[in-house]
């Protein structure tokens, strides 16, 4: 055989080997959460290249190293999973760098990090000013966790006792101008339905990008032809509109009439009109 | 227009945003959300009964403007 041809098997060989293994190890070794992990990664592809192109070397060695190497991270986060002992010491613990808005020096000095890196990291995080935070920890991966102190976090819905509409995810029911089925009965509606939401917004299907249908049932497109412009679903503001103006004629009706009876009809209606506004206005509004 | 003809419009409305109330709570994936949108559609309800009532007797006051 070869030198050249025996270059390509065994560099097809390595790459199926590759795929495979990195299958079994599957997302946690990707996102090299330990230290154990990062090296045995870097390892098992320096195995593969060497052996794929050193034309001397065994092929069936190299597969058993790799093996063991990919072997190892896996039995090692099994044994992780039951015992929180073992977990520590593999795949170690974080390091307290700030701490009740104080740096920890002795910390810094201990992990090696010196105090421009330590504020390196922290700008990485948006914080230009070690003062902002309140707690901050370094992962065992090498990122620094920031907690800001609670007037530099964002403003958010609770701070402001704001009530919301809740909301699940969106459902991507047209892509590249194809109706995709699951998730459209994900949502419990048929092509039917989107059809007639589509003549509704004047569209038609072969020019809709991507479709999305929120958690209100309605449904949001992009178009190829962006010179289009394709209004914002506005049935809950006109049922939200259209109720006010109902309470308010009740309001109107109650002031007009002479009629006693009519009167405190109207007056307990539009309360409980109103009593509705206040419930639904955080659903309705866009 | 009429008082009549009025509380007659008001009470399309709110037949109106019954309905809109209604197929929007069916839509809506939210259990939370889902639930409100149907207690408020029945207020709305009851507040079209009441609203049938009055019309009924205003269609007896002025006979000329009564199934309008």
């Amino acid at each position: 055989m070869p030198d050249w041809l025996d270059v390509v098997v065994r560099s097809f060989t390595f790459l199926i080997v590759l795929f495979l293994v990195t299958k079994w190890l599957g997302k946690k070794q990707l996102s090299e959460l330990s230290f154990f992990e990062y090296v045995s990664g870097i390892t098992i592809g320096s195995i593969a290249a060497e052996v794929a192109m050193g034309l001397e070397r065994n092929i069936f060695n190299g597969i058993l190293g790799i093996v063991i190497f990919a072997a190892a991270p896996f039995v090692a986060g099994l044994v992780s999973l039951k015992s929180k002992k073992v977990r520590d010491f593999i795949e170690g613990k974080g390091t307290v760098f700030i701490k009740d808005g104080k740096v920890m020096e002795d910390n810094l000095k201990k992990e090696k990090y010196t105090t421009d890196e330590l504020l390196e990291l922290l700008r990485k995080k948006d914080v230009f000013q070690a003062a902002d935070v309140e707690f901050a920890i370094l992962e065992p991966t090498g990122d620094l966790s920031v907690l800001l102190k609670k007037e530099n976090q964002p403003l958010t819905a609770k701070d402001l006792n704001l009530a919301v509409a809740p909301i699940k995810e969106p459902q991507n029911v047209i892509m590249d101008g194809e109706i995709l089925d699951e998730p459209l009965s994900t949502i419990g509606q048929s092509r039917k339905w989107l059809n007639t939401e589509l003549d509704k917004l004047g569209v038609s299907i072969e020019n809709v990008f991507l479709g999305q249908v929120d958690s209100y049932g309605q449904l949001t497109v992009d178009l190829f032809d962006d010179k289009l412009q394709v209004p914002s679903p506005q049935e809950k503001p006109l049922l939200l509109a259209t109720l006010k103006k109902c309470q308010a004629d009740l309001e109107l009706f109650a002031l007009e009439t002479k009629a006693k009876e009519a009167k405190h009809m109207y007056t307990k209606n539009g309360g409980k009109l109103q009593g509705a506004i206040d419930k639904v206005t955080p659903l309705l509004r866009n | 227009m009429t008082v009549g003809s009025q509380v007659k419009q008001c009470l399309s409305s709110l037949k109106s945003i019954e309905a809109g109330l209604s197929s929007l709570a069916l839509r809506t994936q939210d259990i939370e959300a889902k639930r409100n949108l149907h207690e408020t559609m029945l207020v709305t309800h009851e507040v079209v009964l009441d609203l049938e009532k009055r019309v009924g007797e205003l269609e007896q006051e002025e006979l000329q403007y009564k199934g309008f």
